[in-house]
């Protein structure tokens, strides 16, 4: 059995090995830049099948992040659409045979937390100025600082390894099933696959946003929740 | 445990790339094309409030052209009506007019018709009274009939105006009408008295005539003097007709 | 066997942490339906609500047992001491 936890290079563009997940990366990347433009191509007032499917989708979108954050959505829409798209591209590329979702690589769940991290910072430092922002780790009072700045940490290392793990674990998983038994035992873990990629894919969203929303400073109505959903990793 | 930090470097930029192009080709036509849809939909809705306002408002001008209609009509009927009234009541009086002249024509004709009746009465009671006394004389003597007459017939003329009876019996003999044949005798007599009460002798003309019934009657130009039951009696029946 | 002292202690350890690992998670999970099915019976007009909020409050227990998934595996895969 292979190391879930080691990549081998395919292949090098001058002194950058190139990884599996890389290459999957930029396949979906092709694909979903791909489904956007032919999508977007020609968009009416009166929406065919799939400019429903999008506004429904985009509306949707803006609706959670609303519920999220009481904030208007539009300066986050892109983000938090782009990491659900892609993190639910990656999860269920693994239909693909012989494609190993990149998201089952802890390199790619790192760069995805990492960009919410910043972003988290970076939204925090434009709508609160930066001692603003800094003075948020102060709350409710001095003390909790250090605990706040580990919970920074800890938060993102729980979305890494929640996502690695939960992608990782189903192929595994199935890898295990597969060398086992026959040909159509690991269909339901297959189907399961599929829910936990969907629901993870919403969970990093969702969690993008109550971060981000955190930082930039929430309407109080949003503030329950936002705790409730830090503290449950 | 390794992390390959060449991948994870690649992938936080394949990852940003991706929000680009996700934001750039995605996101912000469907966001755009959103609230165009807004926009136009706003557009429609006010179009329609405009429309429902531009309803409500002919709605209202119809009501009131309706109310002017009405009440327009309202006043052609009761102008109709008052004309109505008017011309009934022209109608009507002119009617009333016309039974009060019927009635009074009719009253008159009855008025009239009564006169007739009564003096037809009075006529047919004339008659009757003449006849009753023609009979009545029938039975008395013959000399009743003229013989006590010839002294009422010369006091009526006596008191005849002096004039007239200055003219009596000059150019022409008097004529006297009797009820019946006078004898010699009452024919003298009768001479006598006119006579003496002319006061000049005169002859006379006698002629008999049963209509007077009984009495004598002198007649002369310019007079007439009667003295007999028929002049009596027709005086009566004008009494009555009078009175009746 | 010619595995080292430390090989056989850590697929012990790798077990034991997998087992326990997902103990917790499972009464946990059970508890956390069965709340979700005393609320839908309470209020089915609510159904749908509950049963997204179970998925994903379940996907958030069971990360407890992926984390023990993942020690597993670096001790297994990536162990420093061997």
């Amino acid at each position: 059995m292979d190391n879930p936890l080691v990549l081998e290079p395919l292949f090098r563009l001058g002194p950058v090995p190139v990884t599996a997940p890389v290459v999957a990366t930029w396949a979906i990347m092709a694909g979903l830049a791909l489904f956007s433009v032919l999508a977007t191509r020609r968009l009416a007032l009166r929406p065919g099948r799939v400019q429903t499917v999008l506004e429904l989708f985009s509306a949707t979108l803006d609706g959670q992040i609303r519920a999220t954050m009481g904030r208007d959505p539009a300066p986050f829409r892109a983000l938090i659409g782009t990491i659900f798209l892609f993190v639910l591209a990656a999860n269920w590329s693994s239909l693909i045979p012989g494609v190993e979702p990149p998201t089952a690589a802890l390199e790619t769940d790192a760069a995805a937390a990492f960009v919410v991290f910043a972003a988290t910072t970076g939204y925090g430092i434009r709508y609160r100025g930066l001692g603003g922002y800094l003075r948020t780790f102060a709350e409710p009072s001095w003390v909790m600082i250090p605990l706040n700045i580990i919970e920074q940490v800890t938060r993102t290392v729980a979305l890494i390894v929640r996502l690695f793990g939960n992608v990782m674990s189903g192929v595994f998983v199935i890898g295990v099933v597969l060398s086992l038994a026959g040909l159509f035992v690991p269909i339901p873990l297959m189907a399961l696959d599929l829910l936990t990629g969907g629901v993870q894919a919403y969970i990093f969203a969702i969690l993008a946003t109550v971060f981000i929303g955190a930082a930039v400073g929430e309407s109080p109505s949003a503030a329950p929740r936002a705790k409730e959903e830090e503290q449950s990793p | 445990m390794s992390i390959d930090w060449w991948t994870l470097g690649l992938q936080a930029v394949n990852l940003l790339v991706l929000v680009w192009i996700l934001a750039r080709f995605l996101f912000r036509p469907v966001a755009r094309i959103l609230a165009e849809r807004r926009e136009a939909a706003a557009a429609v809705l006010a179009d329609a409030e405009a429309a429902r306002a531009a309803a409500e408002a002919a709605r209202q001008e119809a009501e009131a052209e309706t109310a002017a209609l009405k009440a327009r009509r309202e006043a052609l009927l009761a102008e109709a009506r008052e004309a109505a009234g008017r011309e009934a009541e022209a109608l009507r009086a002119e009617a009333r007019a016309g039974i009060g002249r019927e009635r009074a024509e009719a009253e008159a004709q009855i008025a009239r018709l009564r006169e007739s009746g009564q003096e037809e009465a009075a006529g047919a009671a004339a008659a009757l009274a003449a006849d009753i006394a023609r009979r009545l004389m029938g039975r008395l003597p013959d000399s009743a009939r003229a013989a006590g007459f010839a002294a009422g017939l010369a006091e009526a003329l006596a008191d005849l105006p002096e004039a007239t009876r200055a003219g009596l019996g000059v150019a022409a003999p008097l004529r006297i009408r009797a009820a019946r044949a006078l004898s010699e005798e009452e024919r003298r007599d009768l001479r006598d008295r006119l006579a003496a009460v002319l006061e000049r002798p005169v002859t006379l003309d006698v002629a008999e005539d049963p209509s007077l019934l009984a009495g004598l009657e002198l007649e002369a130009p310019g007079a007439v003097v009667r003295n007999h039951l028929k002049a009596d009696l027709g005086r009566i029946a004008s009494e009555l007709a009078r009175h009746g | 066997m010619t595995g080292s002292l430390v090989e056989i202690v850590s697929i012990i350890a790798a077990a034991v942490a997998v087992s326990f690992g997902a103990l917790g998670p499972a009464l946990a999970e059970g508890r956390a339906v069965a709340a979700a099915m005393d609320a839908i019976a309470r209020q089915p007009e609510a159904a749908g609500t509950l049963s997204r909020t179970l998925f994903v409050g379940l996907a958030m227990i069971e990360t407890t047992a992926i984390y023990a998934l993942v020690i597993a595996l670096l001790v297994l895969f990536a162990n420093p001491f061997v």
